[in-house]
C-alpha cells in the first residue's frame, strides 16, 4: 500500500499545477493575514494583541482550501482527461486500493498545504505580535488547535475534490462545481441560513478553527467540527471508491 | 495452460452486444493476431482480458488466471491499448516511474524500457510534444516494464510511421521468438499484421467468423496458378488434356485451376514455350477478411484488386 500512496504522490509531484495550488493558497493565506495584522483593532476585526485576535490570524492559514480542493480533483480527473486511469488499473487492477491510495495521497498534500499556510502564518504573526507590543505567550494551545483544524480541513477538502472528480470525471466540471460551492453557495448557506452553515464542511472547519462567526449564530464546538469533517471525509471517501470500482474503463 | 484463454465471452453495451460469445487461446511463443473491422469488437475482448471491462458472461483468463487476481500483473502481463494517453505535462521517464513506483519495480527499468522503444534520448522531455508514434512507442515502454511474458497491443501500429510499423514487426516476433512471449495484437489493417502473426482470429459484429493460423486461412482462398508468356496460349490443350481448366484473363496470360505449378511448368517446357511468369495465385489476408466480415446485406464487397502473389510470411 505504501508503494500505492508513492506513486499517487509522484503523480500529484511531477506536475506543475501542484506548485501553482500551493503558491494560489499561500498568496491568499499571506493577504488574509497581511489584512488582519494591518487591521488589527479597527472596523470591528479583533485586535492581534488578544486571543481571539490571534486566532483569527492564524485560521488565515487554512484561506486556500478550495486549492486544496483543485489537487484532489485533478488527481482524478486527470486520470480519465488523460486516459491514463487504464495505466493505473493495469498496474493495480484491485481498484479499491487504487482509490485507498489516492485518499491517503490527498490527505499528504492537504497536511503539505496546511502545514505550508502554517508556517506563512507564523512568520507574519510573530513579527505582527511585536509590532503590536502583544506577547508570543498568545501563541498557546489554541493556535495549536487552529493549527490542527487547518491541516484537517486542508486534507477534507482534497479528499472532497478527488470525491467530486470520481462523480463527475469531467475536470473543468468538477473544478466549477467545487469552487462555486467553496466560494458561492456554501458562503450563501452560511449567511442566510447559519443554522444550516454550521453544518456544512466549511462550517465545520471554522468550528475547528474556533473563529467566531461573523453573524453571531455559534458554530459547533470544536470537537463536533472535527467529527464532522471526518464524517464528510468518510461519506466522499466511499462515494470516490463506489463510483470508481465499478465502472467500465472503455 | 494457454497464456491467454477466452471463453465464451459476451458483453453489451446498452442495447449493443458489443461481444457475443468469443473463444480462443493464444499460446507462449506464437503471435496471433486479432482482426476485423472497426467496432467489431476487438477492444472490448482485450479490455475484458485485461479487467478494466467487465464481462456479462464468459470468462477472460491470463495464464489461467483472471487479471484481477493477478499477484503482480504487469509482470505477467504488458498492454498497449487504444484511448490511452499521457499527462502532456509529465516527462516520458517521470511516466514510467510513477508506475515502477506502483508496481514495485526498480525506478530503472524506466531508462532500460525507454532504451528498447527507442526514447532514451527524450525521456526527460514532456510528453506534450511527443509526437503519436513517439507516444505508442511510450505506451510500448509502460508494457514492457514488467518484462511480462504475454502482450498484449490494441492496434499498436497506429500513428507509426512505415519505419516504425516495420521496426514493431520485427519487435513483435523478437518478443515471440527469442523471448517466448505469448503476443495478441490486433488490428483492422491486414496488412500491418500479415508479415507478423503465426494465427490468426477474426471477429466481425461482435461474433467471431474464423480461427485458424495464417497459412491455413490464406490456402482456403487458392486462386490457380497464374502463367504468363509470349506464346503461353498453346499450353491450353495440354493443360486442358491433363484435366485442369484454364481462363485467360489477358492476352499471354493463363489462370490455371486444378494443376499444380509443376504440372503447368513441365506443359512450358514440353511445349517450347519461353515464360516470363509462372506463381501460385493466393488469395491475402485482406481478401479473405473482406469476404469473412462482409456484413449480409451490406454494401457489395469491392472488386479484389491485385490478389498478393508468393507465400504469406515470407517478407518481414
Amino acid at each position: 500500500m505504501t508503494r500505492l500512496v508513492r506513486a499517487e504522490l509522484l503523480k500529484v509531484f511531477t506536475t506543475r499545477m501542484v506548485w501553482g495550488m500551493l503558491a494560489l493558497s499561500l498568496g491568499f493565506t499571506a493577504i488574509g493575514l497581511v489584512a488582519l495584522s494591518v487591521l488589527s483593532g479597527a472596523q470591528g476585526v479583533p485586535a492581534v494583541t488578544g486571543p481571539e485576535g490571534v486566532r483569527n490570524l492564524f485560521s488565515q492559514a487554512g484561506t486556500g482550501l478550495v486549492f486544496a480542493f483543485v489537487i484532489g480533483t485533478l488527481l482524478m480527473t486527470g486520470e480519465y482527461r488523460f486516459q491514463t486511469i487504464t495505466y493505473t488499473f493495469l498496474v493495480t487492477p484491485r481498484r479499491e486500493r487504487v482509490v485507498a491510495a489516492k485518499l491517503a495521497a490527498c490527505a499528504v498534500v492537504g497536511l503539505l498545504f496546511g502545514l505550508a499556510g502554517i508556517a506563512l502564518a507564523f512568520a507574519v504573526a510573530i513579527p505582527a505580535l511585536l509590532i503590536r507590543g502583544a506577547s508570543l505567550s498568545l501563541i498557546g494551545g489554541d493556535v495549536a488547535r487552529v493549527c490542527a483544524g487547518v491541516v484537517g480541513a486542508m486534507a477534507l477538502y482534497a479528499i472532497l475534490g478527488l470525491a467530486v472528480g470520481s462523480l463527475l470525471r469531467n475536470q473543468v466540471a468538477a473544478i466549477v462545481v467545487g469552487v462555486g460551492w467553496v466560494y458561492v453557495l456554501e458562503s450563501i448557506l452560511v449567511a442566510l441560513l447559519p443554522s444550516v452553515g454550521k453544518w456544512l464542511p466549511g462550517g465545520a472547519a471554522q468550528a475547528v478553527y474556533g473563529v467566531s462567526s461573523p453573524f453571531g449564530s455559534g458554530y459547533l464546538p470544536a470537537w463536533g467540527g472535527a467529527a464532522l469533517l471526518v464524517g464528510y471525509a468518510a461519506v466522499f471517501a466511499a462515494v470516490a471508491s463506489l463510483t470508481t470500482i465499478r465502472r467500465d474503463i472503455t | 495452460m494457454p497464456a491467454i484463454e477466452i471463453r465464451n465471452l459476451s458483453k453489451s453495451f446498452g442495447a449493443v452486444r458489443a461481444v457475443d460469445d468469443v473463444s480462443f487461446t493464444v499460446e507462449a511463443g506464437t503471435v496471433t493476431g486479432y482482426l476485423g473491422p472497426n467496432g467489431a469488437g476487438k477492444t472490448t475482448t482485450l479490455r475484458s482480458l485485461l479487467g478494466l471491462v467487465a464481462p456479462d458472461s464468459g470468462e477472460a483468463l491470463v495464464n489461467g488466471r483472471r487479471y484481477a487476481d493477478l499477484a503482480r500483473p504487469v509482470c505477467e502481463v504488458g498492454a498497449v491499448l487504444e484511448a490511452t494517453n499521457f499527462h502532456p505535462g509529465r516527462t516520458a521517464r517521470d511516466h514510467l516511474r510513477v508506475l515502477c513506483a506502483a508496481a514495485g519495480l526498480p525506478e530503472a527499468r524506466a531508462e532500460q524500457t525507454l532504451g528498447q522503444v527507442g526514447l532514451a534520448d527524450v525521456a526527460r522531455k514532456r510528453v506534450a510534444g511527443f509526437s503519436l508514434g513517439m507516444r505508442q512507442r511510450l505506451a510500448l515502454a509502460t508494457a514492457l516494464l514488467g518484462e511480462p511474458r504475454i502482450l498484449i497491443l490494441d492496434e499498436p501500429a497506429n500513428g507509426l510511421d512505415p519505419g516504425g510499423i516495420q521496426w514493431l514487426r520485427g519487435f513483435l516476433r523478437f518478443l515471440a521468438d527469442d523471448q517466448g512471449c505469448a503476443v495478441l495484437v490486433s488490428s483492422h489493417v491486414l496488412a500491418e499484421v500479415e508479415q507478423t502473426v503465426d494465427d490468426v482470429v477474426i471477429i466481425a459484429g461482435g461474433r467471431m467468423v474464423r480461427e485458424g493460423t495464417l497459412a491455413e486461412l490464406t490456402s482456403a482462398g487458392d486462386r490457380g496458378v497464374r502463367v504468363a508468356g509470349a506464346g503461353v496460349e498453346r499450353l491450353r490443350a495440354r493443360l486442358e488434356a491433363a484435366g485442369a481448366t484454364v481462363e485467360s484473363p489477358q492476352d499471354g496470360v493463363l489462370l490455371v485451376h486444378g494443376a499444380p505449378p509443376e504440372t503447368v511448368g513441365q506443359a512450358a517446357l514440353d511445349e517450347r514455350v519461353v515464360l516470363s511468369e509462372l506463381v501460385r495465385e493466393r488469395s491475402d489476408l485482406e481478401a479473405v477478411f473482406m469476404e469473412l466480415t462482409a456484413a449480409p446485406g451490406g454494401p457489395p464487397p469491392p472488386p479484389v484488386a491485385g490478389a498478393v502473389t508468393g507465400a504469406p510470411g515470407s517478407a518481414s
